[in-house]
């Protein structure tokens, strides 16, 4: 009984106020997909960076010939300066070392051949050009200042590069594009707030003489209030589900059936990151609702 | 039943109060008129009573709950033990009859079965039978205000609160409207009613309680309204109330016919409550509250109206023939 009566009352008031409710949903499926997109970059983010820093590595390059590095005074690192250095890492970088491999300059002009076999640039170089190096490979890549603040400095230590930065440009891009879309996201989300408030405004005020007479016979103040919520939830139910359908076409098409053909060696988000964060989307929409709702209708439906 | 303990209420900061340091005792199943001037502070203390206001000063107390430490969460359990009924109906213009008195139950959560059994019960009380299917606008303003009383009554409330609802209807009418409220009253029922009509209480006799500037100024079993022209300031003749250049006033008397509808809805009511009474001779729930109750000594509102109804039929059968 309680539950067909207030059903029909939302449905009542959804027809009512039909431009107004229609409105709410763009207002939350636009506000939604820019939160569902930022929420994928992020994922995208978090993918990239799963799978490439598993391949980086920090490198330590020891002193060259005729560097002018001051930790290099002394010329070319010694073989106990790289003794001294090996002793280190295996101690005081244990924990944050996962292996260690020594390329010396033979070793560098080899892989160096094996890339350029024609000379790089038109130059022909000789194993003296190349720098001997640790590559150090770390248990979790973002440790690296901890390597950098122990073995930069040291004698015999030109540089410390960690190959991380390589990428730094493209993170940086795809981060920034992200907080664009949670920047338009909070502004949208702000004009659903005020929409869906003005909505169930409305809604209250053309019903005020049903609502009135609910208090008098003695209704709950839930009972009162309940239709105009669920009218509010509906709505931006319905946004935030379109807003998951929008995600989930643009990654499926886009993405899946684009993108992975013409860049193939990338690992990118697919249509179950969309699943996985229409929870969030869902949650955000019904959340918004109800504090609008609340907000409203304390002030427009008191007993 | 309904105390008020010494109650003021005070709308605005400075402003005159809308009541100052009124206490009444209404008991179980009383009838009490509450006459006065407009804005004497007969709408405030129904109001007070509802707890839609909180008085400023002094305690309410009603249904044995003090209202001044009743949660606002449990304002709609006592809001369900009062049945309120207006001089403007307030119907949902949308619902027919049975609907409107049918969302009162279904607002509060009543179960369908138990609607489907008291809805037509109770427009049979009123003397509506047959015109559930009817919307507001298709009834006369009696018929409307049996439907506001039927809705205020469906849930068998303990108080009946009536602000002026006579207000809006021709004498006939509301005499009718009155002898509904006096059965109502006859189940046990406490009746608060605020009116204006000077007739229909002088024919009730029942208690009246007169508001003057927000204070009790008298409050006495078996009253009168209170005369017109004391309470008017005495400036002779006016071309407004009476005929320029006229000697002395006239007083005629308008005839109002009531719309046969009326006439029809209180026979039917009249014709249930007699079934009613036929079905069971000695009702046990009046048969408890009589004594708490005393019968009023002047005519009571049966015997008013069906001498009316009587006069009524006689003009129109002198009329036809």
């Amino acid at each position: 009984m309680r539950l067909q009566f207030v059903l029909t009352e939302v449905l009542q008031g959804l027809r009512r106020n039909l431009s107004m409710v229609i409105s709410v949903v763009l207002v939350t499926f636009v506000s939604l997909t820019f939160v569902g997109a930022a929420a994928l970059l992020q994922t995208q983010v978090t993918k990239l960076k799963g799978d490439w820093y598993d391949l980086v590595e920090v490198s330590v390059f020891l002193c060259p010939d005729g560097s002018t590095a001051p930790t290099c005074a002394d010329g070319e690192a010694t073989e106990e300066q790289i003794a001294g250095l090996e002793n280190v890492i295996d101690t005081e970088l244990s924990d944050v070392v996962a292996t260690t491999y020594f390329e010396s300059k033979a070793d560098a002009f080899e892989a160096f051949a094996q890339l350029y076999p024609d000379g790089y640039q038109g130059t022909q170089l000789t194993e003296d050009d190349m720098q001997a190096s640790f590559r150090l490979k770390l248990v979790d890549p973002e440790q690296y200042q901890v390597v950098d603040d122990v073995l930069e400095g040291r004698a015999g230590v030109e540089v410390v590069e960690d190959q991380r930065e390589v990428f730094e440009p493209l993170f940086l891009a795809l981060g920034r594009a992200s907080l664009l879309a949670a920047g338009l996201a909070g502004v949208m989300l702000l004009a659903a707030v005020l929409l869906i408030t003005t909505t169930i405004r409305l809604s209250a005020v053309s019903r005020r003489r049903e609502t009135g007479i609910m208090r008098l016979v003695g209704a709950s103040n839930l009972f009162v209030q309940l239709p105009f919520m669920l009218e509010g939830a509906i709505a931006a139910l319905v946004g935030a589900l379109l807003a998951v359908g929008g995600l989930w076409l643009a990654v499926q098409y886009l993405v899946t059936d684009w993108l992975q053909d013409s860049v193939d060696w990338v690992a990118y988000v697919d249509v179950g990151d969309v699943l996985l964060i229409a929870p969030l989307l869902i949650g955000i929409a019904v959340l918004l609702a109800v504090v609008s709702s609340v907000v409203t209708l304390n002030r427009y439906t008191r007993v | 039943m309904i105390r008020f303990e010494n109650v003021s209420k005070v709308y605005a900061r400075g402003a005159r109060p809308a009541l100052d340091d009124v206490s009444v005792d209404v008991s179980r199943g009383e009838f009490v008129f509450l006459v006065g001037a407009s804005g004497s502070g007969k709408s405030t203390f129904l109001r007070l009573v509802l707890r839609e206001e909180r008085p400023t000063g002094g305690t309410v107390y009603v249904a044995g709950r003090d209202l001044s430490r009743l949660s606002s969460w449990k304002v709609p359990s006592l809001r369900r033990s009062i049945g309120v009924v207006f001089q403007d109906f307030r119907l949902l213009p949308g619902k027919t009859v049975y609907e409107n008195v049918a969302f009162a139950l279904q607002v509060i959560g009543k179960p369908r079965h138990t609607i489907r059994t008291t809805v037509p019960e109770v427009l049979e009380m009123v003397g509506l039978d047959g015109k559930e299917k009817r919307l507001p606008h298709e009834l006369s303003g009696g018929e409307q205000q049996r439907v506001a009383i039927a809705r205020a009554f469906v849930n068998r409330p303990q108080i009946l609160l009536a602000d002026e609802p006579t207000g809006n209807l021709d004498p006939t009418t509301s005499l009718g409207i009155m002898r509904l409220l006096d059965r109502i009253n006859r189940t046990g029922t406490t009746v608060v009613m605020a009116t204006h009509d000077d007739e229909i209480v002088n024919e009730m006799r029942k208690r009246v309680v007169e508001l003057s500037t927000g204070s009790v100024v008298r409050d006495e079993v078996d009253a009168v309204y209170g005369e017109r022209e004391s309470i008017l300031p005495q400036v002779g003749q006016t071309p407004v109330l009476d005929a320029p250049g006229r000697g002395a006033r006239a007083v005629q008397r308008v005839q109002v016919s009531p719309e046969p509808a009326d006439l029809e809805a209180e026979r039917a009511a009249e014709a249930a409550a007699e079934r009613a009474a036929a079905q069971e001779p000695e009702p046990v729930e009046a048969a408890v509250v009589r004594p708490t109750a005393p019968e009023p000594a002047g005519a009571s509102a049966d015997d008013v109206v069906q001498q009316v109804l009587r006069e009524h039929e006689r003009v129109r059968a002198g009329r036809e023939a």
